[in-house]
Order: structure tokens, then sequence, then C-alpha cells
């Protein structure tokens, strides 16, 4: 792919350069070198260079603020996502968080030699069944653990709790023994190679197992079956995001929650959201908590902003400014919980908050806590 | 060639703008015949709101004015306001159109146009023209320089109070006056349908106010205690005796009961001038509004009242009259009887030791208790029962010294037929109720009466009346002790008192015909509980309006069913947008301490503010209340409710289209918070906000808190030029936002503009000299980004405007104080139009082109002709100019050559 099929397949030949996107880019408030036109212009006047070169490409957040309101129906955050795999074959890969430990895994996971426990964690509290026609998808969790163990994290915790809500509502899911990365990072950072020999796996896994659905409890993992699997394999199941399970089974009977006394904010994640267009299912699902007042931040829903990070790339000053200030409308709320469905938008959080010196201290503080747990805390003891 | 009878030489523009405008007087002005048809009340059209035009800013109004006078005077212009293209057939030389001519319910030819009908109109709404931001009122003009200058009732139907009222009782028009403190005209309006106000402002079920559009939105208006207040206003000012009506019939009309239907009837028939008799058995008129609702509820002086109205005009009242034989009736000279019995008779229970002392019918007791016939009660009253004469039965006894009053019900409380808010009363009273249960034997002492022995029920299958049937629990009796008891389960026809040859139903009612309310008899009508069984007040009033409009079609001899039955138009989906949330107003209650032992009034009724406030939550859902105020003041007797729609047939050769441009709306542009950001306004708002005829008389004040801008943001190609709502250009914003800022400098100045572009698109004579001078000498900036965000200053409402500098870069932010929003423009013309003229619309609904190139006027259908903003995006002048084009295509086609 050369970048006029990019611009071609993007849109990117409409640009009015009005720079609108550039004006409520979230990155661009903070970062005065970051600009989305000056990215597409660059493009558009052929200057390959300058955009495959240039570090800014992977200071994007794909979160598709500017795209949903663009008047020339630019897909920014595709064109970003196809001119990095450009810049990958330039050999740049941008800055890599975590000193791009989580993207070496990805890319370990390719090696079919390569044997993965990644079901220890599973404990007989749960009830799984090899024959259920509907897989619970477990993603990275298990792999984050020991990552984000500093920032006391557990991602196998949302994993544990969607268990626990699936059981309580009788279904006992599948879990897959050997699932691997859905692929959604290497794909963001422009990594196709990696990302499509995980798709392969994945979906040959999948029809294996001969379901009927895909539960996720990351937003990620959803997207990346719903829009990008089926440009690269066949997939012939239902995939669901486990806030619209929940929303589907709350009106139906036996679903009891107790009580819970809290005022709460919600956090809507970018994939889930504006990639996604899902805003009602976990409200619909807050609101059935008997006791909980959702409060909303000054931006929700569609003018959400993102938690600062996403693929696990450049994580720098400027995502900690959004996230700070993402925090701050939070607790502006007056909630004393931020929820959330995605667990990297909660790893960016608690990172956030955790205390690294005198310099964060005044970093704005809130419980962040999943949506799931919160269901499955509700759901708990009405037993 | 003159004209031809074909019409032929005739030509049909469609649009009063100033495109139509100019298109019809050149064709005038070339001898032909133009039919000029707005779909508005003037003719003006968009350029009308405009304050000044670029680019020489001069009062659009001035420009527009002497065209829209020549319109109307030229004498080969036939100038069809507030009407509408129907149906179009035929083609090039011979097209058929049909037009209707809506009713505007004022008679044009004599109206003068002198505003004092809008004055004394009670319905204030949004006036379009202002677009919102200024009122007008339900009779109006749209702008004072209106063309022609006669004004139109702006009449939506029935609104749905009126239209849920069996009677038709014209709550909206009552309603309105009363917020405007004209009682006694309120008054007049209950009148014009029925006799009682005082009556049915208490005791009336309101079925109105359960259909209240306001009811959707917060509460519903508390339609019936506005009513009563009007009534109350005039007992208390007093009445000035009324003169009787003048008898224009020779027939005379006897009524038979003068309850609420024989009375309702009798004043229908007395205002068509008919003699009318009532007479009644008892001592005093009023049947069970005066013997059997107690006077806690009704006072016996409001009867009075509103029966003392029915008598002044005319109607004889025949007390300790009883009739038993029509025929002596009819002998008497009468013509007609109407029946208005009622449903006297208690029911039965026909269980043991009825007959027992201290055991009284609801009925019976009541009419005691109403005719002031000392009662003794026992200390313990059991009250058998659940419908109204139940509750009021009880409360009653409670008033009468009673210690504890328990009624005994069958079902359980959600299947009580009583009215709730009776229920209530009487619960917070400290009557009990007793529910699901019945007693099966009544236990008595030498005679008298000492306990009810009672069976518990249970709920079953629901009945044929919808409600659960009472079943008995074996086993389950019990006893209760009590002194009096008073059985309220139901009353029937009393055949003892009618004559022996009259049809009754299965239900042992009387049978009539349900739409003319005849009976087997000729010449006799009946209605009210003696028709439906027990109802309510307000439908047997409604029956005896029905009836006397039978009996008035039988005295003339006409058929009593031909076109009778007109089903007013409901208004449906009436606006909500802009109210304030307010509560219904309480009703003032009597204090419960102060109930016991006496029979003073519970509802004290509305003080006048009160009242006044209530009446101004009205939504005016039919705009139009048909108050009639108007017709009193209009001294040229123009006004004409009964007007309707006509429909005129015309022949013309050639049709021009311009019906002009509309506004996109731009509340799905989210980003922009318009609707939701006090401070950010449309361009056309702007216009009208500095027109010396706007709402704010030409000052330019800025909506949150009327402050004078002098820091002013406009927004370029707002929904223009964007993939997700216009994608055009709407072609006039760079220079109508240019204008505008100079406007806002030459009200104010030292005013700084700033205007947020993408490209100026100057494309014009002296355009680009325009944009120049406003930088040169009105203080306007030219900035070039799409702004993505407004957001709000919270301590001033200003408008915080996010952009990209797209020369530097930088994303930054811009506070203004006021924003003005280049909202897209596009064209007026609906694909239903276009489907009866036969022409195509393109893919963004303007009128489809086929040659643009050598035919740049001629639509998709020979004959039919474009210009102005329907056409394509374009400005005032080249409007103007594809308006003459338009006319000269017209003449061409209708001279037969080329």
């Amino acid at each position: 792919m050369n970048l006029d099929d990019i611009i071609q397949e993007t849109n990117t030949y409409y640009c009015l350069e009005c720079g609108k996107c550039t004006s409520i880019c979230p990155i661009a408030r903070y970062d005065p070198n970051f600009s989305p036109r000056m990215l597409i212009e660059n493009a558009l006047l052929g200057f390959e260079d300058e955009l495959v070169f240039n570090k800014e490409l992977f200071s994007c957040l794909t979160c598709y603020t500017c795209q949903q309101e663009c008047p020339s129906d630019v897909d920014f955050p595709v064109f970003v996502r196809k001119a990095r795999s450009l810049a990958q074959h330039n050999g740049q890969c941008g800055i890599c968080a975590h000193s791009g430990q989580l993207q070496s895994l990805a890319r370990l996971m390719t090696n079919p030699s390569i044997k993965q426990k990644r079901l220890e964690w599973l404990s007989n509290e749960y009830s799984v069944s090899e024959k259920s026609d509907v897989i619970l998808w477990v993603g990275c969790a298990p792999y984050f653990e020991p990552i984000f163990e500093d920032i006391e994290f557990r991602a196998l915790d949302i994993t544990e709790a969607s268990l626990r809500v699936l059981n309580l509502l009788g279904i006992q899911p599948k879990l897959l023994p050997d699932e691997k990365c859905c692929g959604h990072d290497a794909l963001w950072t422009g990594d196709i190679e990696t990302f499509k020999k995980l798709a392969e796996h994945n979906a040959a896994q999948i029809k294996e197992a001969g379901v009927k659905k895909i539960v996720f409890s990351c937003p990620e993992g959803y997207r990346t079956f719903k829009l990008d699997y089926p440009n690269y394999v066949d997939l012939d199941c239902e995939v669901q995001h486990i806030s619209e399970f929940l929303a589907e089974k709350i009106g139906q009977n036996g679903v009891k929650f107790k009580e819970i006394n809290k005022k709460v904010t919600y956090q809507d994640p970018c994939r889930l959201g504006r990639h996604l267009g899902v805003y009602d299912a976990p409200r619909k699902v807050l609101d059935a908590i008997p006791g909980l007042e959702l409060v909303e931040m000054k931006h929700s829903g569609w003018e959400s902003i993102c938690c600062g990070t996403s693929a696990w790339m450049n994580c720098d000053s400027y995502s900690n400014m959004l996230r700070t200030e993402r925090l701050s409308e939070a607790v502006e709320t007056g909630a004393e919980l931020l929820i959330t469905t995605c667990p990297k938008c909660q790893t960016h959080f608690r990172c956030a908050m955790v205390d690294k010196g005198e310099e964060h201290r005044s970093t704005p503080r809130i419980e962040v806590m999943d949506l799931v747990n919160l269901v499955a805390n509700a759901m708990g003891e009405s037993k | 060639m003159s004209n031809g009878e074909n019409g032929s030489k005739s030509v049909l523009v469609v649009g009063g703008g100033i495109a139509g405008m100019q298109a019809s007087l050149d064709l005038a002005n070339m001898g032909f015949k133009v039919y000029l048809v707005e779909k508005s009340p003037s003719i003006g059209g968009r350029m009308a709101q405009l304050d000044k035009t670029f680019p020489t800013n001069d009062c659009a109004m001035c420009i527009l004015a002497p065209k829209m006078i020549e319109s109307n005077s030229h004498a080969n212009i036939e100038l069809l306001t507030y009407s509408e293209v129907e149906k179009v057939s035929g083609g090039i030389g011979k097209f058929k159109v049909k037009v209707k001519k809506k009713a505007s319910f004022i008679d044009w030819s004599k109206c003068t146009g002198c505003n004092e009908c809008a004055k004394v109109c009670p319905v204030e709404l949004n006036s379009e023209f202002n677009e919102n931001m200024g009122k007008r009122k339900a009779i109006y003009i749209p702008f004072p320089q209106a063309i022609p200058n006669k004004y139109t009732i702006d009449k939506r139907g029935y609104p749905p109070c009126r239209f849920a009222c069996p009677a038709g009782v014209n709550a909206q028009g009552y309603v309105a006056l009363i917020s405007q403190g004209k009682f006694k005209e309120a008054l007049e309006v209950v009148r014009r349908t029925m006799p009682f106000a005082g009556v049915l402002g208490r005791v009336c079920t309101h079925p109105c106010e359960l259909d209240c559009e306001r009811g959707k939105f917060d509460e519903s208006i508390s339609i019936r205690a506005l009513k009563r207040f009007v009534a109350d206003y005039e007992m208390k000012a007093g009445r000035e005796k009324l003169k009787p009506i003048k008898k224009t019939k020779k027939e005379k009309v006897a009524v038979v009961g003068s309850g609420p239907a024989g009375l309702a009837c009798a004043y229908d028939l007395i205002k068509e001038g008919y003699a009318v008799t009532v007479f009644e058995a008892l001592a005093e008129a009023g049947g069970l509004l005066r013997y059997g609702i107690p006077e806690y509820r009704l006072p016996k002086d409001v009867v009075d009242n509103d029966i003392s109205y029915i008598q002044e005009l005319g109607v004889e009242i025949k007390t300790n009259s009883p009739v038993k034989d029509f025929g002596e009736v009819f002998n008497q000279g009468y013509s007609a009887i109407f029946v208005g019995t009622g449903a006297q008779a208690s029911q039965k229970m026909g269980i043991p030791g009825e007959e027992s002392k201290g055991v009284i019918h609801a009925l019976d007791f009541l009419r005691m208790v109403n005719s002031g016939v000392e009662m003794k009660l026992g200390s313990g009253v059991a009250v058998i029962g659940g419908g109204n004469a139940a509750i009021d039965a009880a409360r009653a006894s409670l008033r009468l010294g009673a210690k504890e009053v328990t009624v005994v019900y069958r079902r359980s409380q959600a299947e009580m037929p009583a009215i709730k808010t009776e229920i209530e009363e009487a619960e917070q009273e400290g009557i009990k109720f007793h529910f699901l249960a019945a007693p099966v034997k009544i236990l008595s002492k030498n005679g008298q009466l000492s306990a009810l022995e009672c069976i518990k029920m249970e709920l079953g299958e629901p009945d044929a009346s919808g409600r659960r049937r009472p079943v008995p629990v074996k086993g389950s009796e019990f006893t209760m002790d009590v002194d009096n008891s008073i059985i309220a389960i139901g009353q029937s026809v009393d055949k003892a008192m009618l004559p022996k040859d009259i049809g009754y139903t299965g239900w042992g009612t009387l049978e009539v015909d349900p739409i003319t309310l005849q009976t087997n008899l000729d010449g006799v009508f009946a209605g009210g509980d003696v028709v439906s069984g027990p109802a309510d007040v307000v439908v047997a009033v409604a029956a005896g309006k029905e009836a006397a409009i039978s009996i008035d079609r039988y005295l003339r001899g006409v058929s009593l069913t031909e076109e009778r039955k007109i089903t007013p138009k409901k208004v449906e989906n009436v606006s909500k947008e802009g109210v304030q949330p307010a509560a219904r107003s309480a009703m003032p209650m009597l204090k419960t301490g102060e109930r016991k032992g006496s029979f003073a009034e519970v509802e004290q009724g509305f003080d006048e503010k009160t009242a006044i406030e209530e009446a101004k939550r009205c939504l005016n859902c039919g705009v139009c209340s048909d108050c009639r105020e108007c017709e009193k003041v209009c001294e040229a007797k123009a006004i004409d409710y009964e007007m309707e729609d006509k429909y005129l047939e015309l022949s013309v050769g050639a049709i021009i289209v311009a019906s002009g441009l509309g506004l996109y709306d731009i509340s799905s542009l989210t980003e922009y918070g318009y609707g939701k950001i006090k401070n950010v306004i449309t361009a056309i708002e702007f216009e009208r906000l500095t027109a010396a005829s706007g709402p704010t008389m030409g000052t330019l004040k800025r909506p949150s808190d009327g402050k004078i801008p002098e820091n002013i943001a406009f927004i370029q190609c707002v929904g223009s030029r964007d993939f997700r709502h216009k994608s055009y250009c709407s072609s006039v914003c760079c220079m109508h936002s240019t204008k505008e800022a100079m406007l806002a400098y030459e009200h104010h100045p030292g005013t700084k503009s700033t205007i947020f572009y993408m490209d100026m698109r100057a494309v014009g004579k002296r355009f680009q000299e325009y944009i120049t001078r406003a930088k040169k000498e009105y203080n306007v900036t030219y900035i070039r980004g799409r702004p993505g965000r407004i957001e709000v200053n919270p301590e001033n409402d200003n408008p915080v405007i996010w952009y990209e500098e797209t020369t530097s870069g930088e994303v930054k932010s811009f506070e203004a104080e006021l924003v003005v929003l280049a909202q897209a423009m596009v064209p007026q013309i609906t694909q239903d139009l276009a489907k009866i003229l036969g022409i195509e619309l393109d893919e963004n609904g303007f009128v489809k082109i086929p040659e643009k190139m050598v035919q740049p006027l001629d639509t998709t259908k020979p004959g039919i002709f474009a210009c102005g903003y329907v056409h394509s995006p374009r400005d005032i002048p080249d409007s103007v100019t594809q308006a003459s084009g338009a006319a000269g295509r017209a003449a061409e086609a209708i001279s037969g050559g080329n």
C-alpha cells in the first residue's frame, strides 16, 4: 500500500484544511506540535517523508473525535493507522510505552511453538462449559497481571467478575485455552503482519469451537472482532460487549440487584463509544442498579475525552495532562466512583493516580472500577 | 392577441418573495395576467426579514416595499396570499391549476388592518417573522409592512380539552380570557355552550384535564377550578338581571325534569327562540344537582345562580308539577317533549333485614339531607357501595354527627367508581374503608338495625365492566355493629314516574335512537341518566344539548340525521418548545378539623391572582381560542369564524416556481450548541435583532442578559460545505456575515467582530471591496479556521470558541459575547409540491435544471421555469436577475413562438 492508496481510501482528498479536526483534537490542545490537519496536508502535498518520519504520527489516540465532526468525512484515525504501517515499513515504530514489552508479547504469540498457560488463574469457583455456545473472550488480562502489579490493578478481576455475572445469569461460557491477543494494538501501531497472524489463529480457534456468540469485557477486542476481523478473516458468529449483553438481560426476569447507594460517573471508552456508537447500554445497566445515581462529566457520550493513550504508544506528559483533566472532570461531578468499561482506561487512570512523587500529588483522585465489577457486586449479595 | 378564455396568456407564479414579485411584475408589465400564489398571509418572503442588503447596506424593506405595493396594485396581478397550489394538470400553454385559498377567518374585503382585534386577542405565540424571538397574537399580520395589510386568524383546530368535553365546552377560550383578567368575558364563553359554570366548575369529572397537553409536559391546567372561578367571580360581583330572549319560533317545547340534562336542553332551545317550559315534580329545580349532591361539594346558592340565569333568559320552570301523561302535554300546545327525569330509584340489595329501621337508601338519605330535613344518625354508620353516592352519603353522615363511618365495598380501592379525589378527601376526614366485603344479612333488635353480617370477598376474573368480579370467600362471615346503614349500590330508572307506552331497553333505561335521542313516541326525546343510567353531570348536559339539536330539527321539519355529526379537527402534536415548567395551582381546602358538623364547602376556590397564573400555564393548543373577543371590537364586521377554505381553478400557459429558501435545522450540529447555549444565535436571528421592526426595535441585545455585545464572533459554513449536513455552499454567508459585522459596528461603534471562515467567497461586483472596507473601517477581523467546539464561560455566559488558526497551526480559544452562526440555507420546496407541479428536484432538493448551460431556467417540465434560491443558492441581485429571465422564458412560452 502506498500513500496515494491511503489518501484515496480514507477520503483524505476531500480535506478542506479547515482545521476543525485539530481544534477539537484532545492531544493538539496540549501538544503544540501535533496537528491532524498538518499530517494530512503533508500527505496531500506528497511529502511522504514528513509524514512517515514524523514522530507525531504515533501521538494520535485514534479516538475518533475528529472523524465524527469532519465536514469532509476524512477518516483520519484509519489514515493514521495506514500511515503507521507505511512508517513500520520504513523502520519507524514510534515510542512504545512500557519499553515495548506489550508489543513484544503480541509478536511472541504469533510463534506457534510457544505454548501458553493462559487459564491457570481459573478456579473452580466459576462454572465454564466446553459445550457452551458463548465464548467469554479473556484477552490480554492474564498478561497484564505482572506488568501492572505496581499500580494495584489486576485486569483478571474484570474477567472474573464477568464470569461471575454470567454464571449468576445461568450461563456457563466457554473459555478458549489457546486464545491469543486480538491484535488490536499491533493493528493500530501499523504492524499488520503480526495482526494478520493473530487474527488467523483466533479465527481458526473460534471456528473449531463452533460457538454462536463471543462476549467481550474489553472494547478493544470487541472493536477488532467487529470491525477489523471481517476485512481479514471469516468469522461466522455474533460479537457483543458485556455491557450490551447485560443491558439486554436486565429487562428479563430474574435479574435482581441489591441497592448500591453511590454516586457514580461514567467514562465512555473511545472504542466502545465513538468507534462503535455504544453509549446507552452501559448507562442502562447503571440505571438498573437501585440507589445508584449516575452523574455525567462535563464531556460525556460523543464528546468524551480519551484516557490519554492507545495501543500502548506514546505515553508522555501530554497523555498525563489529558488524563489529569479527565480525572478532574470526574471529581468535579461529586461522584465517588468512576466507572468505565475498558481495562485500559482503568490502567491509565490508576497509573495517573499512583503517587510518583511531589509533582503528582495534585492529581485528582477517585476510585475507578469496571462496570462488570460493579454489577457483580450488585448481583452477588442479592442471592 | 387578447387573453383567451383558456387562460393561455396567463402565468402562475409560485412564491411571493423578491424573485416571485419581480417575475410577476415583468410579466404584468408585458401585459400578461399573473396569478401570484403565496402560502403565508403576506408577500415579501425572506428579504422582508432582513435588516440591510449587501453590498450597499441599503435598507431591505425600502427596496422591497415598493415592489410589494406594486405587486398588490398592478391591474394584471391577482395576488393569492395564504394560498397553496393543490393540483396541476395539462401542459405548456394549457395548464389547469387548483389553488386552495386557506380560510383566514377574516373577510379581507372588509378588514381595514386597524389592529383593534389583535389588541384584544388573549393568545400570544412566537412570531415566525421574528424567528420566534418576538410575540404575535393568534389574530395577526406577520409584520407591520405586510401586503396585503389584512389580518388572519391562526386557527389550528379543536384543542384537546374542548375535544374531550362531552358537551364541547370551549375550555381554551375561557382559560385564555382568564389569563387576561377578563373574567366576565370568560364566563360568557362557558355560557355560549352551557349554563352550568358554577355547577360543573365544582362537580365535573373534567375529561378535559385528562387530555390537557400541558399534562404531557408537567401537570394539566386546573380547568375545572378556573371555570368555577369565573362563576364565583360573577356571584361575588353580582349580575344584572338578563333580558329574556325574544321568542322567534312559534312552537313551544316541554322539558320534563329539571336536572342538568333537562335544563341544558331548555337552555339551547330558548337560545334558538323557542318557548320552553320545564316541569319539575319536586319543590325546587335542579334534580340531582340540588337533591343528590351535598352542599359541602355544591352549595345551593351556586345551583340557584346557574338556574336563575336560565330562567332569566325566559325558560319557565314549573315546580311541583310531575308529568305522567305526555298526551296531555301535547294537548296543552307543546310541540315536542324532552324527558330528562333521571335514574332515581335506589337499587335494593335483596338481603334479609333490608327493611329494618335504620337502613336507608342513599338517594333518599341525600334528598332528605339536601332538603334540610333534620336527620339523626347513630354513632356507627356503614355505607354500602363504592360510587359517588356512597362517598357523598358517607361524608354527609360524618357532617351529621356520626362518630364512625365505614364504607363497605365488595371490590378493592382500585375498582371504586367514585372520583379519586373524593375518596381521598373522605379518607382524610376520617372515613374508614372496608374493602372486599359485602353484607349478606342485616341483623336487627326489635326491628331496629343492630349489625351487618358481612362476608369477605376476593377478586376473580374481570366481568363485562372490565372490573374484576368479586367472589365470596366461603366461611369468612363476620359481623359489624352499626346503628345505621346507607345503601348506595346503584340507581335505576323509576318506571312508575313515566307513561306506560314509552319504550325501555333491557337495562331498564329509556330506549332512544343513539344519534337523535328520539324515543319510540313521536316528538318525545330523552337524555341524561334516564337513558344512560347513572352518569356524570357533563354527560347529561351533553345529552340535553344533543336533544335540543334534534328538537329544533324536528320542529323545523328538517331531517334529524343528515349532516348532523361533524367531528371537529383535533389539534395534534402541540409543541412544548420553550415552555418553562410551572406547577399546577393547588385548590385551597377547608381544614379537615372544620368539616365535622358543618356542610361548609370544602374546596374554597382560587383567588384572582392564582386564577390568572394558572390560566397563563395554558399552551393554547388550538392557537385561536375561539373566545370571539375580536368579533366584538371589529367595527368593519370582518370576522367570519365560519369561513372555509376556498378552491380556485385557474388556467395558465406557464408556471414560474420561486418558492425561495428555508433554513437548515442546525440543532444537530451539537458542537456549536445552538439552542443550548444562549448567546449562540443564527444570522437570520441577528437580522431581526438589528432590524427596527424586530423584537428589540433595532437594538442588538444578546439573549442571555440583554447586554449590547461589543465583541462578536461569526462562524461560517454551519451546515454548509459539510458532508454530514449540506455539502453545497449556501453562497451568501461570507457576504451576509460581513454585512452583519458592519451593522453591529454601525449600531454600536467600536464593536469588534471576528469572522471564522474557510475561504471568503466574495464573487460579485464590489464584493471584495466590501470585505476590504469591513476590515479597514468596521473593525472586522477574519480568521481562517473552522471552529470545532463552542463552550461557555459560566461566569458571564460568554461563548468560548475553540479553533485552529490554520495560518499558524495554533489551537486557540476565543471568548466572544455573542456568536452568530452562518446557518445553511435550503431550497423551500417540498417533494409534495414538486410532485404536484410535475417537476423534479435534484439531490439537494433544489429544482432540477436539465440543461444548465443553454436553458438555465427551465425545469424538467416544459412550460415550468424556476428562479431564485429554489433554483440554486444565490443572492438577492442574482435572484432578481433570474426572475426577469424566467419571466422572459414564460412570456416566450405563452406567446407560442420561438
